[in-house]
């Protein structure tokens, strides 16, 4: 892929990527995990990132959410360095990773209650639609330890229709999931691109989603 | 990325350096440990209150000295680790807890020592400097008791720093609040380890001669162990291989 | 982006609130780390002496030393199981200053862990034998003391959270931090039997308290953010 950057009306251009990776290489232990890495995610996009296992997809997707530093290069959010802006870059971004961030002890709607309110004020209401929406319609008080590993997946899908975040980061999401679970996601996840939204995913699945690009790593 | 060159390029550039240095730093040592050691333990007349025990005080001041400079060391180290993200401090801040952990334990054992001859009592619980520096190694051996539990090195090494400069912080406290404790609990106080007890100057001199022996000690030690740590981790690395092919 | 995004005090009490939810929903968190405490102190007086005039002496420190451990035992269930369900990459992805988040999470482990041990501890001072003039000083001493262990503990459990079996490494590396703590707490009581005031030692806890409070959350936030790279 090439690092050129965009040469007619730079402003308008730049405003459509949101998240840009130039020369990025990471090193676990002294084994290079990639190198010279460079990809543009543009608004409406959905970035499908593959690789063989141990290829490095989990680590970078840890990078680009802030999650890992042991990197070299540069990822600029909307043409700017991430730690300028911080808190919007935090603010516009959903990360969903191999462990879903769901309490086993609470319910659906305690723990989507605390983990949207890290980002934005949310309200019963849009829990229940939500949890309704990915399947979850009669589970709602019920302690996530007695849900099976697809359930508490779709508990953190939720938190995906009810975050008004622009850039999703999400890790495996299909692994668990059955075939409805799947193409659902596929769904929600063609809505974000179409709302102007951006995702950026792994799996080993071949996505159906018309605004698909793909990168592969090693 | 000036990050990345630091990172790849200082290790290379210390065992380089440090390698001409080494021969002249352990030609000090040696000279400055033999005029102590002889000095103070073979010529040194013996003091009017302590008698000969008084030589046993050289080595210790001298170790307890050097030993107390090993957490400000790694409070240094584990900055430059945390915000520069210099993998050659991590190595030095590594073998300095090895080693503090050392030079604490024979600050505590020349102590008692002294104090089994002095005080008639292997252990005084009364001497705050024995006890803050039982806890100085208790801190140190946590440190080192972390990296070892942590596999993945470039965690190990930012744990250790972050560690590393809370146990500094707190040993600071530690120090002070022993001390404060000590003034209170004291109840028969034993003969002084203040070495500014009627001493000779000769007693002073030697003891200054020791210090430098033992700083110069430390330095080695510190070296050598951080150079054969670098060897170990760059071993993949080009420059080590022409070095070890050459040689 | 500009979507009503909560303010960090919002983010503040969620994150309060859903501690105590959980604390209250897994009782056994609570109650084993009280139950150690009550129990070790009853050792005490069988492994020592059962005359009052010796426990008195050794009251405060027995009482100090069993809430150390006690809230060694309960810090391991700070952040463990918010590291493996991962909602602890949650809490750092969050674009509220992790400081207050982590802070949250301190004052609610105190609340469960710490706050019923110092609330029984005039009980077992009188199973000690300790005079009643020093209730006072022993409950304020355990009320500064107790967060300030929860707070440099929480440093000790973020940096190893990570391990797979942690045992006693936390142990290794809090108790020794703990030191002042006992120091000035043992002797706040001491003091008070000795009918002396002890306000220069609450004071200096107060003083220990502030500084652990304004700067202890900034170290376990960088040791989470470690542990979890």
């Amino acid at each position: 892929m090439s690092s050129a950057a965009p040469t007619t009306s730079p402003n308008s251009d730049t405003d459509k990527i949101m998240l840009a990776a130039r020369e990025l290489f990471c090193a676990r232990d002294e084994r290079v995990l990639f190198k010279n890495l460079n990809f543009d995610l543009p608004q409406g996009q959905v970035l499908q990132v593959q690789g063989s296992n141990g290829s490095g997809k989990t680590t970078l997707m840890r990078i680009l959410c802030g999650l890992n530093d042991s990197y070299e290069g540069s990822i600029k959010w909307y043409g700017q360095e991430i730690e300028d802006q911080a808190a919007s870059f935090f603010s516009s971004l959903l990360y969903i990773g191999h462990r879903v961030g769901v309490s086993k002890v609470l319910t659906p709607v305690e723990n989507l209650r605390w983990s949207c309110s890290l980002k934005q004020a949310v309200s019963d209401e849009q829990i229940m639609d939500a949890l309704k929406e990915v399947g979850l319609r009669g589970f709602e008080e019920s302690p996530c330890y007695t849900l099976s590993a697809g359930q508490q997946q779709r508990v953190s899908l939720a938190r995906l229709i009810i975050s008004p975040a622009s850039l999703w980061v999400l890790d495996e999401p299909f692994t668990t999931l059955d075939t409805k679970g799947v193409a659902m996601l596929e769904k929600i996840m063609q809505r974000q691109a179409q709302a102007g939204g951006a995702v950026m995913v792994t799996t080993h699945h071949s996505l159906s989603i018309a605004e698909l690009t793909i990168l592969s790593l090693g | 990325m000036w990050v990345w060159f630091s990172k790849l390029g200082s290790p290379k550039w210390f065992y380089e350096l440090s390698g001409k240095w080494l021969p002249w730093l352990i030609a000090a040592m040696v000279i400055f440990m033999t005029i102590g050691l002889v000095w103070g333990l073979v010529f040194l007349p013996p003091d009017y209150q302590q008698g000969f025990t008084s030589r046993i005080l050289i080595v210790h001041v001298a170790v307890a000295g050097t030993s107390l400079a090993f957490f400000p060391l790694m409070l240094v180290a584990g900055t430059v680790t945390l915000v520069w993200r210099m993998k050659l401090a991590d190595m030095v801040a590594k073998h300095a807890a090895i080693l503090g952990a050392w030079f604490s334990f024979i600050t505590l054992a020349t102590g008692s020592l002294w104090g089994s001859v002095m005080w008639g009592t292997w252990w005084e619980w009364t001497d705050s400097r024995l006890v803050s520096m039982l806890f100085q190694l208790f801190l140190l051996l946590g440190v080192i008791s972390l990296r070892s539990a942590l596999e993945d090195s470039e965690t190990a090494a930012k744990a250790c720093a972050l560690l590393s400069i809370v146990g500094c912080i707190n040993v600071v406290i530690i120090k002070y609040s022993v001390e404060w404790w000590n003034t209170l609990h004291q109840v028969a106080s034993p003969v002084s380890l203040d070495p500014t007890s009627p001493n000779g100057p000769q007693f002073w001199i030697a003891t200054l001669i020791m210090i430098v022996a033992v700083y110069l000690f430390l330095s080695v030690s510190l070296i050598l162990s951080t150079r054969n740590e670098i060897l170990e981790r760059e071993r993949r690395s080009q420059w080590v291989q022409d070095l070890v092919l050459k040689n | 982006m500009t979507e009503k995004q909560t303010t960090t005090s919002a983010a503040f009490f969620a994150t309060l609130k859903r501690d105590l939810l959980i604390a209250f929903k897994k009782k056994n968190d609570i109650v084993n780390p009280f139950m150690f405490f009550i129990i070790v102190v009853s050792l005490f007086p069988i492994g020592i002496s059962p005359e009052s005039d010796r426990l008195t002496e050794i009251a405060a420190g027995v009482i100090w030393i069993s809430v150390l451990l006690a809230s060694m035992l309960s810090m391991d269930n700070l952040y463990r199981s918010d590291y493996e369900d991962g909602s602890l990459e949650q809490l750092l992805l969050s674009p509220h200053p992790l400081f207050f988040l982590v802070l949250a999470k301190n004052i609610s482990h105190w609340l469960v862990s710490g706050l019923p041990v110092v609330l029984v501890s005039p009980l077992l001072a009188y199973m000690l034998a300790l005079p009643s003039e020093a209730y006072g000083t022993l409950v304020l001493s355990l009320l500064l003391g107790t967060p300030i262990m929860s707070l440099l503990g929480s440093i000790a459990v973020a940096l190893t959270v990570g391990l797979g079996s942690r045992g006693l490494i936390l142990a290794v590396i809090t108790l020794p931090m703990s030191v002042p703590i006992l120091i000035f707490g043992t002797l706040a009581v001491q003091s008070t039997l000795n009918s002396q005031s002890p306000i220069g030692y609450i004071s200096l806890m107060l003083v220990m308290l502030s500084v652990s409070v304004s700067l202890a959350p900034l170290a376990s936030a960088a040791a989470l953010k470690i542990s979890v790279n």
